[in-house]
């Protein structure tokens, strides 16, 4: 599921919460301002209709009114139209209103001798209908035009709305700024704990930034202290390891070679004996070496500028092989910010393996991928390495069908575990994959070149 | 017959490599502290010196340098610890090479060869060559600066006569290693590390060289 960030989530909610807030204070303030609006509106007409029908009633009171003279001798505006019903019969200035303006239920209650006020709208128009009963059988209404005050409530509706609208943007502004303060500890962490993978070990981070922050400060920090206190442990252990087991070997190397010079002045039981100590040592040689290697495999990368190409001819030369056996691309200047320690190992165990098991490399190549991916192929024509056994080749102790077949037991079964270890460690990978027309290929990719 | 001092406190490690150097044909000594092999080397002084660098008492190191201010003997290491740190502190202190052990015998046979090869003065074309204030004088085995001769090593002395014989021409470490040291592949550290010594003995300012510079990447050159 592709989660929401943090920041994009607390900057969602701070805008919720702000908008929801802003609504009900518009919604709050719409209501009162409308409510108290129409309220001293209604007053206002109610005052004025009574007053006007006060006059329409003195005008009547003669025996000869004319009603419609009446109406017409009243100061009215363009606003208010007045109404007048007498015995059934409705009187009005003009011929657009008239009795279907007025609803029947107040009709009936102003005739009761009950004054009556009533909002409707007619023609599509809101207006305030007051009824005021001025004898048993005549009834005065005026309808007064509400569309000023419905105007001024379209107005502050769209004040409102457009102010709700601006809160919740600076909430989420608001969110995105907090959060931003909050995530900068988050920030110095992950920075932190990038510079301590990439080999930085004398990384803290400062408790005394901020108080809320201190427990998440020390405890990393604790946890780094903890850290450097294991490698370094592992690392004197190996370095004690290696002394311990080295010393005696060197022993066991001279006396060897002091039995091998005198292999004339032996019987055949004595120097077959001797040959085969001397053989075991050199193996011996080998693991102890590797096993301390392999130790160390954990420790972080040290990248600087390394010519790979000069180390694989290196690589060559040590296995009394042709130099020319190394093809680089032409691309980049040749040189990667890698671990050369572990490179030159990389190099010398996959020349070493095919030496061992293929009879030798046919092509070590090297190449800069545009993504900065440095690639070490070695090519062989030996036998292949069969499809089951492609990743357990490169663990520990492990040696294909092919090693078994052809080289008996001399390599230390620890070559390719090291190769993989330290691919791994740069953040790259060691594969095998079939080679045309026949032989293996082993690729080690390694993030790290100069393109 | 060349000598060869064993400086070793492992009393089985010492003896089988005094077995193993006789048997290659060198007359060897053990000494199992430092102070012992540095009164040795005052009294009867040997061809070559192997140390190894934990000691009782005074340590490898220690005792490198002490050597180092009577005599120019080659000193090699031969020690258990291969650790950066150690390798380049020992060649520091004057060590003109360092092995890790276990080394095969034919191994450290064939290193004590190119260092007594090297030990041997170098032969140069030319007799004296100078550069500015330095004067080689190839056939003297004698560096002077300013008139003033300078101390260095027999494996100082011959990095310098290589360097000298392909003036303002850039040498790269391994060829440098090849052409002094013998080797066909090896630690550049080496290099690295005595250039700087070099530097120190024969430049008004190591820190910023005139003439042993440094071309990045590419190697050192020698020039006027």
């Amino acid at each position: 599921m592709n989660r929401l960030g943090l920041r994009a989530r607390v900057t969602a909610a701070f805008a919720i919460g702000a908008l929801l807030l802003a609504v009900a204070m518009a919604l709050f303030s719409y209501d009162l301002t409308r409510r108290s609006l129409l309220d001293e509106r209604e007053r206002a007409a109610i005052r004025v209709a009574y007053f006007d029908a006060a006059i329409v009633r003195a005008g009547l009171d003669t025996d000869t009114a004319d009603v419609a003279e009446v109406l017409r001798s009243l100061d009215t505006g363009s606003s208010r139209r007045p109404l007048v019903q007498r015995d059934e019969r409705w009187y009005a200035r003009s011929a657009e209103i008239g009795a279907s303006s007025v609803p029947v239920e107040l009709q009936r209650m102003v005739r009761s001798g009950e004054p009556a006020v009533q909002r409707i709208r007619t023609d599509g128009q809101p207006v305030l209908l007051v009824g005021v009963p001025l004898s048993p059988t005549v009834s005065y209404y005026e309808l007064t035009s509400l569309r000023e005050v419905e105007q001024t409530f379209q107005l502050v509706g769209l004040t409102l709305t457009a102010v709700a609208i601006m809160v919740a943007g600076s909430g989420a502004a608001l969110g995105w700024y907090a959060t931003r303060h909050s995530l900068r500890p988050l920030t110095a962490v992950a920075d932190a704990a990038e510079r301590i993978a990439a080999g930085d070990l004398s990384t803290r981070l400062d408790p005394a930034t901020d108080p809320d922050l201190t427990r998440l400060s020390t405890s990393f920090n604790r946890m780094v202290e903890q850290l450097v206190r294991h490698i370094e442990r592992d690392r004197r252990f190996a370095a004690d390891v290696s002394h311990e087991l080295r010393s005696p070997l060197q022993t066991l190397a001279a006396a060897a070679s002091v039995l091998d010079r005198r292999r004339e002045h032996h019987d055949q039981r004595t120097a077959a004996a001797a040959g085969l100590v001397a053989d075991e040592i050199a193996r011996f040689q080998r693991l102890v070496d590797d096993l301390i290697e392999l130790a160390r495999t954990e420790h972080p990368v040290q990248r600087e500028r390394v010519d790979v190409e000069a180390l694989a001819r290196d690589a060559c030369r040590t296995h009394g092989l042709s130099e020319t056996l190394v093809l680089a691309a032409p691309s980049g200047n040749g040189e990667w910010l890698v671990d050369r320690r572990r490179v030159a190992q990389i190099l010398l165990n996959l020349v070493e393996n095919a030496v061992r098991y293929a009879g030798g490399p046919v092509e070590v190549r090297l190449t800069c991928e545009d993504d900065g991916t440095g690639v070490i192929e070695v090519d062989d024509d030996g036998p292949g390495v069969p499809e089951p056994d492609r990743e357990l080749i490169f663990a520990r102790f492990v040696r294909g069908r092919a090693a078994h077949a052809r080289a008996g037991t001399d390599g230390t079964g620890l070559g390719l575990a090291l190769v993989a270890e330290h691919a791994a460690a740069h953040g790259g990978r060691a594969t095998v994959t079939d080679r045309s027309p026949g032989g293996a290929r082993f690729r080690v990719e390694l993030p790290g070149c100069l393109p | 017959m060349t000598a060869v001092l064993v400086i070793e406190d492992d009393d089985r490690i010492r003896l089988a490599l005094l077995l193993a150097l006789e048997e290659e044909g060198y007359t060897a000594y053990g000494a199992a502290s430092a102070e012992e092999g540095l009164r040795r080397q005052r009294q009867d002084p040997a061809d070559n010196v192997l140390v190894d660098l934990m000691l009782p008492g005074l340590d490898g190191f220690e005792c490198i340098r002490q050597l180092r201010r009577d005599d120019d003997v080659p000193i090699v290491v031969v020690s258990a610890r291969d650790d950066t740190h150690d390798i380049v502190a020992a060649l520091e202190a004057g060590a003109d090479d360092y092995l890790v052990k276990p080394v095969a015998i034919k191994e450290l046979s064939a290193r004590l060869r190119a260092l007594r090869r090297r030990a041997r003065a170098a032969t140069t074309p030319v007799a004296v060559q100078v550069f500015g204030d330095l004067e080689i004088s190839a056939d003297a085995g004698e560096v002077r600066r300013a008139g003033r001769p300078v101390a260095v090593t027999r494996t100082e002395f011959r990095l310098l006569c290589e360097l000298a014989q392909h003036a303002g021409k850039v040498l790269s470490r391994q060829q440098l290693l090849q052409r002094v040291w013998g080797y066909d592949s090896g630690d550049e550290r080496l290099v690295d590390v005595h250039v700087g010594r070099l530097r120190q003995k024969i430049e008004e300012d190591p820190g910023s060289p005139r003439h042993l510079v440094t071309l990045r990447g590419l190697g050192y050159k020698l020039q006027r």
